[in-house]
């Protein structure tokens, strides 16, 4: 291994180190972990690990808004679940994805057959599915005004609702997708640079792309609860663009980005809890958009300040 | 804006009363429907080059991030000890600035070339976001920021948000103690202090005006010191903002017309051209923040990127010309939020939301019909054009082998599939077309090509290389 | 029909975008162990040809052959150079990575790349001259070293038979030099080379073989047989600015062609 790459690697090692060591340093500041804090932090840190893993492919397949459009368009399959099944957890989830999904294949479809560009058909499916989710939700409520808590919740997030079995649910969830990453990775990472390259290899370039949208979508799921409809995209985004900045590997790159998004994840919940009246999900954007300010000043190569100190001294 | 309101009352009521103005506004129904149709028409102007120029998502992070410059605005104002009020110019002018704003840090960021321009812009928004919810929650939190109407709009209600001018009778009343409407009366000064009643004969009296002051014209008809009402016209609030707006878009467009279709569609000639087409771009990114400011009242701030884009997708989908799309974007987005509130009030629904549902109905119609750009033409198309090339294909193949050693066995009618590689129900389907076309003839098994049918590969053979 | 003594044999080839076609009834036959470049001018199909035949894109019509083979059953022995401008060069990768992508295909599903796979792929690199860049992020690269990196990718394939897409386009002088003396390599171990090319005046330098190209083919055959005045005509339909000089049998080019 080049000493530079051993260099990243014992940087994500103290990162991890530091991370990790925030906690008994938090607590012995004041910071009280209680039940409600603990799940939260916890939750918040398993769904930045997500974001970190799903976030990275998104940014390098120039798919990063997309989870804009997924977290918008999974409302009326809330709606719908809701009205077939009542608050019923796993119904609500799969009702999202479904919705969240479909959006995203209508995406695909209107840009590949018509005159419409990407952004266009991920604006038209954004508001429109929404839209459409508002209107089933005020009319599950029976009112013209869809200003019922659910609403409220989708859009802000509810952090402070989160539950052992929502920490259980993102925690299989990382499992799973850290497992599937792991089986598929020289795949995935060849489809992401070269998709052209990978099908003349022989690789079923649709379906493996069909397994990473999916993995997106999923994430963005399970990741509404805590952050939001607008936050969500943030979320995803931020993790792995601050990873790129430190790191050429591909490897270091993911590493970093679940470090990054769980950092994130847990302090914004350990923030939140300091003072009354903070809310969870927009203190972790805070705190992975500050990762990313960061890296994108000081990483070296890359970062802003080391290349002006390097344009200074070769002067 | 107050004084523009009462100029435009005092210039209607040359024609007509205060009462009529008043039934006029007062309807609930014709209130929103006027107000969508001006949200319509300032949107979908703006919209139609948001969507050529790529700018759909663009504009969504505007209409989330100007949040932050109002609640930013908002705080401001209470820092200078002014009372915050919705229709705040500072609050307009903060909210533009993180529309704006926003675009100049995505563009910024994205010139680092650390990060991509869609990557970019999906950090910047949210965390402005992020920052307007922090903000609200921890220093406004008792406020009228009633955030789903934020979000979603409440046009229903527009009509009651309401100003009111007064034009008749409007001076304020001061009462005085010799006022001829002056109520005396006599009051104990020493009861209380001593502990006495009234009726006790040490208790002295003293006599002091009890409706004396100073009221306004409304308060002085209420306590019945004057004789006629004040005449008030009420006036919605959003009325004049939102119709400024869709004005201001309309001459932007007008006057712009023809650097913007420049700008739009080739930048670098426009900018030879001295068209500054950074300039225009960010004007068209200020009336975006503007309109959408003007439009959260109605619409929300989620939904109102619908009415930026759908229409004007719509459009796009429907024709060629630049100026047929600036027309049919607007009246589709009219016609589909008259139809959308009609559905709401009946289905008792929100109505925003019944409007955006109605719109994408539209746009999922004319996708699948439009003539030129439509699915199903498209499909009749492809299905025409595949069975133009298949017999084009066959026609080429027996040409090619008509007079060579191995004609008889290229062109036998009973292998002529295996030779194309197709099926045997598509080569005879193919033939029999041909023939009723007149350009084969079946001879003993054989299949040749007519003279027509030669010509035919001929000419196009010569077309192909004329490309 | 078919005739496994040719690397390549097209029949009947249609591909159409849209509604125009974009290559047109195309039979070629390609003998094994030549060295042969596709000519045409810009929108000729000719990167659409390749693209077609490794099944990239979906085709209105015919049959493709790879040593009298179907595609499937011949992948193992096919490599592909694709051109540049489609990566995005900003990717989280070295080249030493790049190239041990080619061997992902003979690896399959869930074996990952071993120090044997390293091992292979540094040789590669080192063939192409690019042996001290293995480590480098491919973005820091010049795009001659991006198209010997692709190249050295297409190597570690071990193919019998490879696809190159414009290799030659905007290179440097020393990455020129080393592309033709990999496909001289490659050609005296019995290879087959196919490769796309814009330039006119080095066709006859480079290829033994050539394919004239304009929607149809033009002609195919052997360079000195088929590489004339005339089927150049017919290919650029006298949008060519100056005939090649070797050609023309006289030092300057001929005047410009209207």
């Amino acid at each position: 291994m080049l000493p530079e790459d051993r260099r990243v690697w014992r940087f994500i090692g103290a990162v991890a180190l530091s991370m990790a060591l925030s906690v008994p340093l938090s607590a012995a500041l004041g910071v009280q972990y209680d039940y409600t804090l603990t799940n939260v932090a916890l939750g918040g840190a398993l769904l930045g690990a997500l974001c970190g893993m799903a976030g990275t492919f998104a940014v390098l397949r120039g798919q990063s808004l997309i989870g804009d459009t997924l977290s918008h368009a999974a409302l009326p399959g809330v709606a719908l679940a809701f009205l077939l099944f009542g608050r019923e957890p796993l119904a609500l989830l799969l009702g999202a994805a479904a919705t969240g999904g479909l959006g995203v294949l209508l995406v695909n479809w209107l840009s590949g057959t018509t005159r419409l560009k990407q952004d266009a058909a991920m604006g038209i499916v954004l508001a429109a599915f929404f839209a459409i989710g508002v209107a089933l939700l005020s009319y599950i409520q029976g009112r013209a005004d869809a200003s019922q808590a659910g609403l409220d919740k989708f859009i802000f997030g509810q952090a402070a609702a989160i539950i052992v079995r929502d920490v259980v649910t993102l925690g299989a969830a990382c499992l799973l997708i850290g497992a599937l990453l792991l089986t598929f990775w020289k795949e995935f990472k060849l489809l992401t640079f070269d998709p052209d390259f990978a099908q003349a290899s022989g690789f079923p370039v649709g379906r493996l792309n069909g397994l990473l949208s999916a993995l997106i979508v999923i994430v963005c799921v399970l990741g509404l609860q805590l952050a939001g409809v607008i936050l969500m995209v943030g979320l995803l985004i931020a993790p792995a663009a601050a990873a790129r900045q430190w790191t050429r590997r591909l490897e270091q790159m993911i590493v970093l980005a679940m470090l990054f998004g769980a950092f994130s994840g847990g302090s914004g919940a350990v923030l939140s809890a300091l003072e009354r009246g903070l809310p969870t999900g927009p203190l972790m954007i805070v705190v992975a958009c500050s990762l990313v300010l960061i890296a994108l000043l000081f990483a070296p190569q890359r970062g802003v300040l080391w290349q002006r100190r390097r344009l200074r001294s070769e002067v | 804006m107050q004084g523009i309101e009462r100029l435009l009352i005092e210039i209607l009521l040359n024609f007509t009363t205060a009462e009529q103005l008043n039934a006029f506004f007062g309807d609930p129904r014709r209130v929103a429907l006027l107000i969508s149709a001006l949200v319509a028409v300032a949107t979908a102007l703006c919209g139609v080059f948001l969507v050529l120029r790529k700018l759909a998502m663009t504009a969504d992070a505007i209409s989330h991030s100007v949040l932050f410059g109002i609640v930013a605005a908002f705080l401001a104002m209470l820092a200078l000890g002014q009372t915050p009020d919705l229709g705040a110019p500072l609050l307009l002018a903060g909210a533009t600035a993180a529309g704006v704003g926003t675009v100049a840090l995505t563009e910024l960021i994205a010139r680092s070339k650390l990060v991509k321009n869609d990557a970019a812009l999906g950090l910047v928004f949210p965390f402005l976001f992020a920052l307007a919810v922090i903000l609200v929650t921890r220093y406004i939190p008792n406020v009228h920021l009633d955030t789903d109407s934020v979000m979603v709009g409440e046009i229903g209600v527009a009509w009651a948000n309401a100003n009111s001018h007064c034009f008749a009778n409007c001076a304020p009343v001061t009462i005085t103690a010799d006022d001829p409407r002056a109520k005396i009366a006599r009051r104990c000064v020493n009861c209380t202090a001593e502990g006495i009643s009234p009726r006790d004969p040490r208790a002295m009296f003293e006599a002091y005006c009890s409706n004396c002051g100073t009221f306004s014209a409304a308060e002085a008809w209420q306590r019945r010191l004057i004789s006629a009402p004040p005449e008030l016209v009420f006036i919605p609030r959003a009325l004049v903002p939102l119709s400024s707006v869709a004005l201001a878009n309309l001459l932007f467009v007008l006057l712009f017309y023809k650097e913007l279709k420049l700008a739009s569609f080739d930048p670098d000639l426009a900018a030879a051209f001295g068209f500054k087409p950074a300039l225009l771009s960010y004007s068209l990114l200020t009336l975006v923040s503007v309109t959408a400011v003007a439009a959260f009242d109605a619409v929300g701030a989620i939904l109102v990127v619908a009415f930026f884009v759908i229409p004007a997708a719509a459009a796009y989908l429907l024709t060629e010309r630049l100026w047929q799309m600036l027309a049919i974007a607007p009246a589709l987005s009219v016609a589909a939020s008259w139809l959308g509130y009609e559905v709401a009030r009946s289905l008792d629904i929100s109505i925003s939301a019944a409007m955006v549902s109605l719109l994408f109905a539209f746009f999922m119609l004319i996708w699948l019909l439009s003539p030129r750009h439509g699915l199903f033409s498209a499909l009749i198309r492809r299905e025409r054009q595949r069975r133009l090339f298949a017999e084009q294909l066959l026609l080429g193949h027996l040409y090619n082998h008509q007079r060579t050693a191995d004609a008889e066995s290229e062109s036998a009618q009973s292998t002529l599939h295996e030779h194309l590689n197709w099926t045997s129900v598509k080569t005879t389907r193919c033939l029999a077309r041909l023939r009723a076309k007149g350009l084969v003839d079946f001879e003993a098994g054989q299949v040749r090509l007519t003279a027509r049918g030669e010509a035919l590969v001929r000419a196009f053979r010569a077309d192909l290389m004329a490309r | 029909m078919t005739n496994s003594s040719y690397a390549l044999e097209i029949n009947d080839l249609t591909v159409a975008y849209r509604n125009t076609p974009v290559l047109w009834d195309i039979d070629l036959r390609v003998p094994s162990g030549v060295l042969m470049g596709i000519i045409g001018p810009n929108g000729a199909g000719k990167s659409t040809l390749i693209k077609a035949a490794l099944g990239l894109i979906p085709r209105a019509a015919g049959d493709v052959r790879f040593f009298g083979l179907p595609l499937r059953q011949a992948r193992a022995r096919i490599g592909y150079v694709p051109q540049r401008n489609s990566i995005d060069w900003d990717f989280p990768t070295t080249a030493l990575d790049v190239v041990m992508m080619g061997l992902y295909g003979k690896l399959g599903w869930l074996r990952r790349p071993d120090k044997t796979a390293r091992q292979t792929a540094l040789a590669a690199l080192e063939q192409l001259g690019m042996a001290h860049f293995a480590e480098r992020q491919i973005g820091q690269l010049s795009g001659g070293q991006q198209q010997r990196v692709f190249l050295a990718r297409a190597l570690v394939q071990n193919a019998d038979l490879y696809f190159m897409d414009e290799p030659f386009a905007a290179v440097d002088a020393v990455t020129e030099r080393a592309i033709v003396n990999l496909l001289h390599r490659l050609r005296a171990q019995g290879k087959t080379v196919i490769v796309v090319h814009h330039d006119l005046q080095t066709v006859a330098e480079y290829f033994d073989w050539v394919t004239l190209l304009n929607v149809e083919v033009i002609a195919s055959g052997a360079t000195d047989s088929v590489f004339t005045e005339e089927n150049i005509r017919r290919t650029y339909g006298g949008r060519i600015g100056a005939l090649p000089a070797a050609l023309s049998g006289s030092s300057e080019a001929s005047a410009y062609v209207a």
